[in-house]
């Protein structure tokens, strides 16, 4: 692991002999775009780390810019590119990288890597596997990783016990997590006092859900490496989709509509639901609310343990001067450093995905503190890419829509996959005739 | 004696209007309860509307230490103060254009004009941001108030008011020798003032309100108005939120039009009911 030291040295070095007509006193002002998907005082930790760049580095003026949620971020940054004042870097979601690519307006990384004496595999081997899916793609690195989440089933102990089931073995497999949740589920008369199990319905979770229990049962979700083709009318998401149905109609463990995540937490909270699915990245905020003891588990599997990642990388638009490319790589370098990789995983609850993070001590007496920690990372090892297509948002709610409808039994989980591939692939199908559909004359 | 039956329908139109502000005033009265409960970590009782009775400024504190308020309050008065100024302007001459001057292609270029009101502003973004560029106003806060010098809404608006201001005191005017710029000036202006004042409200309501669009345009923190600035320590996607401070924030950046609301408000009434707005 080369330290974030010589690093930065060698981006200033860099970016010194990129200067030579200018004066190479002047500070590079660069921006960096920062979405908040996590509660807390994330706006003014973001402050400090940047201050305490620049301090680190007297010949840049990083800026971090507060540009809303996820789908905020991404509608500022395409914004600002096509009115040609792109950011120098974004914190963007790890599935909308490859729109960028696709519309041709995100610098690879390649370049730098290879100035700092590394090859695209030694730089992507220090993150974990399963985050080089969405930053690695079409033959050149395109992001870092920065801050990155899976699915997780959390548990209250209370309940287990009461239920007769035993805490330290939480269920493994779908049978096992139909049969606990039925157990767990108390009903008075025709009334619910207890779900056995919740999960978010809202979009955006309730797509990374689904493409966790697809994925579970042996699907793909979507082609990794073509933007136009997802598998949503498959055997694998028929079943995925099916089972939330049983969940809710048949086993009746489940309420019946959309839940959101912030009631889902509440219902667990209150007792309400004694198994919720919930992000890694949520692990801070239940450790603050939950006054019953809790636990996490691996989210169940049916062919196979899968989820798939979620969370946001670093990205660099085209059309930056040289300086600022520079200064840029500078500080994406810096912040997915172990140190301050690992600092921002403590503070905020998401994994760090620079696996060096983990060797250092003040990471490693966290990990001894916070059991919980330990079983979202080593979730990791079944972590698959998260779905990005052409038009990501939309090809996933065409989805989400769907699932919606079954969940509040408007419609039957076979014809939902179908209604919801149909509309998936008229969205993809612009993208698909001018690629795999475009044949020679 | 027989009850008023009149009397009667008094009372149900009372109850029944008491109900509906009730639950329009249930979030303005959840707001101000939960900025001031103390935070117990307890995220159950977060939505509950008893107040603890012993309130607490911690929340207010952590809300003014998120944020650089100050400036905040500047920035927004400024685009909001600035927009009003503008538009006043643009509207009125607008206004006065489409209700008294007669020119080929007037009805045409209204309904043009109204066209306008049916745009979704998301669509605008980024040829705006485009032209805000082009401008050199990017990240600035001329930036953000440019786009709504000319206001659609305030032009239909002026147009109907001056309709309804009888000719005969412009004719009145022009016959003691006034040129129109006085007519407009001293005549038709101070007798559409409710009129001004309505559309003042409307104008300023929404643009202090306004979230996407400054966000777009404004990168520099020290450029941030206040629904930006909210927003920077109170979303929240993957994991829940600190009900407290977020309903103190937003008390803060509620206050002033909520004051401002409370001081003229029979001011604020008649000229809406004066120029018909509702």
């Amino acid at each position: 692991m080369i330290h974030w030291k010589t690093l930065a040295a060698a981006g200033a070095l860099a970016f010194g002999l990129g200067q030579t007509a200018q004066s190479a006193q002047a500070a590079t002002n660069i921006e960096l775009y920062f979405p908040v998907p996590v509660q807390g005082k994330l706006a003014n930790k973001m402050k400090s780390l940047m201050e305490a760049f620049n301090k680190a580095h007297p010949d840049i003026d990083a800026t971090a810019v507060y540009t809303g949620s996820y789908d905020e971020t991404n509608l500022k940054t395409r914004a600002a590119i096509r009115a040609g004042n792109p950011p120098a870097a974004v914190i963007m979601s790890a599935n909308f990288i490859l729109e960028y690519q696709i519309n041709n307006e995100i610098q690879p990384l390649d370049p730098m890597i290879k100035a700092d004496g590394m090859t695209d595999k030694s730089f992507m081997d220090q993150y974990w596997q399963a985050l080089h899916g969405n930053a690695e793609f079409a033959g050149h690195v395109w992001a870092v990783p920065f801050q990155n989440s899976t699915p997780l089933l959390y548990l209250n102990v209370k309940a287990f016990k009461e239920a007769g089931l035993n805490p330290d073995n939480p269920p493994q497999t779908w049978a096992e997590w139909a049969d606990a949740a039925k157990k767990l589920t108390k009903r008075d008369g025709n009334s619910v006092s207890q779900y056995g199990l919740m999960m978010p319905g809202n979009y955006d979770y309730l797509g990374w859900i689904v493409s966790a229990l697809d994925m579970s049962n042996g699907g793909q979700y979507y082609n990794t490496d073509f933007g136009g083709e997802v598998y949503y009318d498959q055997p694998s998401m028929l079943g995925a989709v099916r089972f939330m149905h049983n969940l809710v109609f048949k086993d009746k463990v489940m309420p019946q509509g959309v839940t959101n995540a912030k009631d889902v937490s509440t219902s667990f909270f209150a007792g309400k639901a004694a198994m919720v699915v919930l992000s890694t990245g949520a692990l801070s905020f239940v450790r603050d609310n939950m006054k019953d003891n809790f636990r996490v588990a691996f989210l169940p599997g049916h062919l196979r343990h899968a989820v798939a990642i979620g969370g946001a990388s670093l990205m660099m638009p085209k059309g930056l001067s040289p300086a600022k490319q520079e200064a840029a790589w500078t500080l994406i370098k810096w912040l997915t450093s172990p140190k301050v990789a690992g600092e921002w995983s403590r503070f905020t609850g998401y994994f760090a995905p620079n696996k060096g993070a983990y060797d250092l001590p003040e990471m490693k007496d966290f990990m001894a503190q916070h059991p919980n920690a330990q079983v979202a990372l080593k979730q990791l090892a079944y972590a698959h890419p998260w779905f990005a297509t052409y038009n990501t948002v939309a090809v996933r709610k065409a989805l989400e829509d769907q699932v919606q409808a079954v969940l509040s039994g408007n419609e039957t989980p076979e014809k939902a996959v179908k209604a919801a591939q149909a509309k998936a692939d008229q969205l993809m199908a612009p993208y698909v005739a001018q690629t795999a559909l475009k044949l020679p004359d | 004696m027989k009850a008023d039956p009149l009397q009667e329908g008094r009372y149900l139109a009372i109850a029944l209007l008491g109900g509906v502000a009730l639950v329009w005033s249930t979030p303005l009265l959840w707001m101000i309860i939960a900025a001031f409960r103390p935070d117990s970590g307890d995220a159950l009782n977060m939505a509950a509307l008893w107040p603890n009775f012993r309130p607490t400024l911690a929340n207010f504190r952590d809300a003014l230490q998120s944020a650089d308020f100050a400036r905040l309050y500047v920035n927004t008065v400024i685009v909001c103060g600035g927009i009003l100024a503008v538009q006043l302007v643009t509207v009125t001459l607008a206004g006065f254009a489409f209700a008294r001057l007669k020119f080929p292609g007037q009805g045409v270029l209204f309904y043009a004009f109204l066209l306008q009101l049916m745009i979704v502003p998301v669509v605008l973004i980024v040829p705006n941001l485009v032209t805000i560029t082009h401008l050199g106003l990017y990240d600035t806060l001329p930036g953000v108030m440019a786009p709504y010098f000319a206001s659609a809404f305030g032009t239909f608006l002026m147009r109907q008011c001056f309709r309804t201001i009888p000719r005969d005191f412009e004719e009145a005017a022009l016959v003691e020798g006034a040129s129109w710029g006085q007519v407009i000036w001293r005549v038709l202006i101070p007798l559409a003032r409710p009129g001004m004042v309505a559309f003042a409200i409307v104008s300023v309501c929404a643009h202090w309100n306004e979230f996407l669009w400054p966000l777009m345009v404004i990168s520099k923190p020290s450029h941030q108005t206040l629904t930006v600035g909210l927003a920077s320590f109170t979303q929240g996607a993957e994991g829940g939120s600190q009900w407290g401070v977020i309903a103190a924030g937003t008390f803060l950046v509620a206050a002033p039009l909520m004051i401002a609301f409370a001081l003229f408000q029979r001011q604020f009434v008649n000229s809406f009911l004066f120029s018909g707005v509702k």
